[in-house]
């Protein structure tokens, strides 16, 4: 009990601070649990009800990427959707891939890190155009759009990456029953769901918690990753009432989060001058090749050198996808070498889309 | 000139419209407040306010032409299509002297040809009470009509 009360107080501070300085919270929340587990002053350690809480962030936030995938929407947003995300995605992948492979990772490791190198933090990007007040250029919306493409190939990367317990043909079978199950169900209830949510009582938080709850259960009793069903999940509701069960989801998701990302900080243990090298030379690589694709997404859908320079600086941070992919799947030396990169990148990225537009300016004064 | 609607998944939706000069001007609906963005032809950076609802909604009702002059506790409309007719809306406390009275006795409308139009007790709202509503202390009412008829509402009725 006390130890969350203190976790969750620093963490209250950290954000405060965070936000007075216009940063990302989410580095403050690792560096916070560094600090005070295993790899600092040992003044929290994690216990099962801590790792029970900091799970529950981890499903929430699943769950909210779910309800922004609407499978119609998807569809007809046609193909510079797609060219966006495919250029996002090889370049990136690769990149990451060979870079680790380079510094010595084995190639499930290298594929993990590929994994969190590629996935931009839709957190810090999202909060960054609205905080920079850029919504108002085409590139905003070309960046937005890559990061709901980027939650798309993370439940592919949650399904590859995956240990393998199973034969992956019957683990497929599973999903696709999962998907049947939970769409139909939906189907049949949407009256009934859309009248629980506009009631002003306690249903509409209860109904929204137990049905993540229990499909998070459920899903381990078929032994499929919880975070792949509660995707599943919150994609079937994005067909009834998506925004209330945002509204709803959204303190959970918060609180849990913010633990999630302390506890990852505690379990994290740094060894030897060797990986905080490689984990320094990731960062460095990471924040190159996201500029790159950006630079090439701006060329080839905007044609312009300069909207590719705002795509790339706009996409640099990385976040809560990056840690949650190495949670789930990830080594210690991963987790290390992916807690720096998160710290550098969303910290780099976030100036890097404030300052965007003055490398911008230098640019055209010279040219 | 066209509007152009687009949907930023995680943000809001998007509004844009170019004028025949060539400004643009974007508004960006988000959760709470809206991002309204003007981009002169050929500059490069946009002048952006943000707004909250309440501002939103006043900053709608100027553009539409439905000019709304708020008094205290009063607001004045005027539709652009009846130039002449404004009806003000104004809200006042019921005071000790007229407790117990109900609308019927006081002949409001056939007084003053004021309405009442709501009455709100204890954060209970009353939409239209019928004549034989009778006030308490503290309640306060909604009343409707041109300006001088709540002129005369406020010395006859009221007594203030």
């Amino acid at each position: 009990m006390e130890q969350i009360a203190l976790a969750l107080f620093t963490c209250l501070i950290l954000a405060i601070i965070s936000k007075n300085l216009s940063l990302p919270p989410i580095p403050f929340y690792i560096l916070a649990g560094v600090l005070l587990g295993n790899s600092g002053l040992k003044v929290i350690s994690a216990d099962e009800v801590f790792h029970f809480l900091s799970q529950l962030g981890l499903i929430f936030l699943l769950f909210y990427v779910g309800l922004e995938l609407k499978p119609g929407r998807l569809i007809s947003r046609g193909s510079t959707f797609l060219i966006a995300g495919l250029i996002d995605l090889n370049v990136n992948m690769l990149i990451g891939f060979f870079a680790a492979l380079a510094l010595g990772f084995s190639y499930y490791d290298a594929f993990v890190i590929a994994s969190a190198f590629y996935i931009s933090s839709s957190a810090i990007v999202i909060a960054s155009l609205v905080e920079n007040r850029k919504l108002i250029l085409p590139e905003s919306e070309t960046v937005v759009w890559l990061m709901i493409f980027e939650d798309i190939v993370l439940v592919f990367l949650i399904f590859f990456i995956s240990p393998e317990m199973q034969h992956p043909f019957i683990l497929i079978l599973k999903i696709i029953a999962v998907v049947c199950l939970l769409f139909g169900i939906v189907k049949l209830v949407k009256q009934g769901l859309l009248k629980i949510l506009q009631r002003d009582d306690e249903l509409p938080v209860i109904l929204t918690f137990s049905a993540v709850l229990s499909t998070a259960f459920i899903s381990s009793y078929l032994n499929i990753p919880e975070v792949l069903t509660v995707i599943i999940l919150g994609s079937a509701l994005s067909t009834t009432n998506p925004r209330a069960f945002e509204r709803i989801s959204r303190p959970f998701k918060d609180v849990f989060l913010i633990l999630f990302f302390f506890f990852f900080g505690i379990s994290i243990e740094f060894s030897g001058n060797l990986s905080l090298m490689q984990a320094l030379i990731i960062s460095f690589i990471a924040i190159g090749s996201k500029f790159f694709s950006g630079f090439l997404v701006g060329r080839i859908l905007h044609g312009s050198s300069f909207a590719g320079i705002e795509i790339g600086t706009n996409t640099i941070a990385r976040g809560e996808f990056s840690i949650a992919i190495v949670a789930i799947y990830g080594s210690e030396i991963i987790s290390a070498t992916v807690a720096i990169m998160v710290i550098l990148t969303s910290i780099v990225g976030t100036f890097m889309a404030k300052y965007g537009s003055k490398i911008k300016l230098v640019l055209t004064k010279e040219s | 000139m066209s509007i152009k609607s687009t949907e930023l998944p995680g943000i809001g939706t998007k509004y844009e419209l170019e004028t025949e000069k060539g400004d643009k001007i974007a508004i960006v609906f988000m959760d709470s407040s809206i991002q309204l963005y003007v981009l002169e032809k050929e500059s490069e950076t946009p002048a952006v306010a943000e707004l909250n609802a309440w501002e939103t909604r006043r900053l709608g009702s100027i553009l539409t032409g439905a000019i709304i002059e708020a008094e205290k506790e009063a607001v004045e409309v005027a539709f652009s299509a009846l130039s002449d007719l404004r009806i003000s809306i104004h809200t006042y406390i019921i005071s000790k002297n007229l407790a117990g009275k109900s609308i019927r006795e006081l002949a409001i409308r056939r007084r003053t040809g004021v309405t009442i139009i709501a009455v709100s007790r204890k954060s209970k709202n009353i939409i239209n009470p019928s004549p034989s509503f009778s006030f308490e202390k503290g309640d306060v009412l909604v009343a409707i009509g041109e300006r001088d008829q709540l002129k005369t509402f406020e010395s006859e009725i009221l007594e203030i």
